[in-house]
């Protein structure tokens, strides 16, 4: 069994103008989804993540806060899950609930060192 | 895991926190408030994503008095007169605030203030979905059919009203509280409407928009002040009709007349709800149009089958109801139900008394009436002029369907005679 990263990218919902009915809807997917990954077995771990993005970056360390609404697509979230191959694992992200709303699903496959 | 929350929590809870959130700090503060609730749905989608609460409805109420303090916090940076609501008496009197009995008095504010004569009639429906029911904009838009832009230019047309006019949030009292509970019960009866007699196909927003109308009115019903005959009467009008929801369509989502319905679909709970309903309100030396039109409904309930119907004692409702509040669509029904009778010459009457003007777009039903009409008296050139002229204007593909079919019998039996 290899380890993959399941990482999911796309505009924040404070963003989207989602009333409370889609929330809970949409909320209600991502149960169904969790459920179905805890039930297989194969989830391992899972978050989501603020919208708030505080990025450092270059040789002077620059700081910068940035907003959701400043970027279009941001990394919302991620599992962790156990499966054989790419495959297996794109086909467990045929549940993610929010493509309709343009989200992608990144799969990453943890590296391991050998000794 | 519970993985099941109760339908339409989060809409529901929207109302509320909106409406607590007002009593606290105010209309004026109203958009503030109406994000700062979104934030707290957000939060719960994310949080909840993995592991429900143990108590979801105490976890929403928690979050929303935290963003009370919040909204206080930063409200308090920007203006001074704001009640200080972080010491001991006022932090319990908050805490009041969101007993189960404050929070339904609050929603009754927020409708009579969605309700106030100041605002444009067209803003105040789209103003109570939003504020009292938690519907988004988008979801306003496709409940009434209309565009999403023209919602969100009602909205702040509502808003900027009341600012301007500095309405209360409040229930009016003596004389005034009278005209408002008739705008209020106007309101509810659009929204209802809206939701079962609209023509589009999507029932679940329809049955949605109803279901909103209904648990509004049991909430005036709760309340000694707005406790009326006529808010009893609207309820039981809502009962009959929505228990005859599910079979207002068929399988593939068309639209059934009373006729092909199936009547074993009717929900009979609810025809007993309305029934209690009546009872309570019929209690009065006057009856509202609610009463006629809870009559009326009632009536068609009875009938086991469609031949069944009583259509006399409908009749006699329309009547009333004519008399109190003359409508040409009342007169147009009345002739209708004379063609049911076979009472061509009544119906003749009443036909009469209306042009097809008075229907506007509508007016292939006066055609269709007529066309009726002479076919029942052998008038069969005649009627097929008015079926044509019903055609010519029908717009609505189920409704010109079935003048199609109507016409298509009338050539065969000119062509027999």
């Amino acid at each position: 069994m290899k380890e993959f990263m399941m990482i999911f990218i796309g505009a924040d919902y404070t963003d989207l103008g989602l009333s409370p009915e889609d929330l809970q809807n949409r909320m209600g997917k991502w149960f169904a989804w969790n459920d179905k990954m805890t039930k297989a077995g194969i989830v391992s771990h899972g978050d989501a993540l603020t919208p708030q993005i505080r990025r450092i970056s270059g040789p002077s360390r620059t700081v910068t806060d940035v907003t959701s609404a400043e970027v279009k697509e941001i990394v919302g979230g991620y599992y962790t899950v156990k499966a054989s191959s790419f495959d297996e694992v794109q086909e467990i992200a045929q549940d993610f609930p929010d493509y309709d709303l343009g989200g992608t699903v990144e799969i990453r496959e943890v590296m391991v060192f050998d000794q | 895991m519970n993985t099941q929350l109760i339908d339409h929590l989060f809409r529901h809870h929207s109302g509320k926190m909106v409406s607590i959130l007002v009593r606290i700090f105010g209309l004026k503060h109203l958009d503030i408030i109406e994000d700062a609730v979104q934030d707290t749905f957000i939060k719960a989608s994310l949080s909840w994503r993995n592991q429900l609460p143990k108590n979801p409805e105490a976890w929403l109420n928690t979050a929303a008095k935290n963003r009370v303090l919040d909204i206080f916090r930063k409200l308090k940076t920007e203006q001074k007169h704001i009640p200080n609501i972080n010491q001991g008496t006022d932090s319990i009197a908050i805490n009041e605030l969101f007993l189960d009995t404050e929070i339904e008095d609050a929603q009754l504010r927020m409708i009579f203030t969605a309700c106030h004569p100041k605002l444009d009639p067209r803003d105040r429906i789209s103003f109570a979905l939003k504020t009292v029911s938690g519907f988004s904009t988008k979801e306003i838009a496709t409940a009434l059919l209309t565009k999403e832009e023209t919602i969100k230019k009602r909205l702040s047309r509502a808003r900027k009203t009341i600012q301007s006019s500095g309405i209360q949030f409040q229930i009016p009292r003596g004389k005034a509280l009278t005209t408002r509970l008739e705008s209020v019960m106007e309101v509810l009866y659009l929204i209802f409407n809206e939701g079962f007699h609209s023509n589009r196909k999507d029932t679940l927003i329809r049955k949605e928009l109803c279901g909103e109308a209904l648990r509004l009115v049991q909430m005036l019903l709760k309340k000694e002040h707005t406790r009326i005959p006529e808010a009893y009467a609207l309820c039981a009008l809502m009962c009959f009709h929505a228990a005859r929801m599910d079979s207002k369509t068929n399988s593939t989502n068309e639209i059934l007349d009373l006729k092909q319905q199936d009547r074993s679909l009717w929900h009979f709970p609810l025809v007993e709800l309305g029934n209690s309903m009546m009872y309570k309100a019929v209690d009065t030396a006057e009856f509202s149009s609610y009463h006629y039109e809870a009559a009326i409904a009632a009536e068609h309930l009875k009938a086991r089958t469609y031949e069944d119907t009583n259509w006399k004692k409908i009749l006699h409702w329309y009547q009333c109801l004519q008399t109190l509040q003359p409508m040409p669509s009342h007169i147009l029904t009345m002739a209708v139900i004379c063609l049911q009778t076979k009472d061509y010459k009544l119906a003749k009457g009443y036909l009469s008394q209306i042009k097809a003007e008075d229907f506007e777009q509508r007016a292939y039903l006066y055609y269709g009436a007529l066309a009726d009409l002479f076919t029942a008296t052998s008038n069969l050139k005649k009627a097929l002029d008015n079926i044509d002229l019903a055609l010519k204007i029908v717009n609505n593909s189920l409704e010109k369907q079935y003048l199609e079919k109507k016409r298509t019998d009338l050539v065969i039996k000119m062509k027999k005679a």
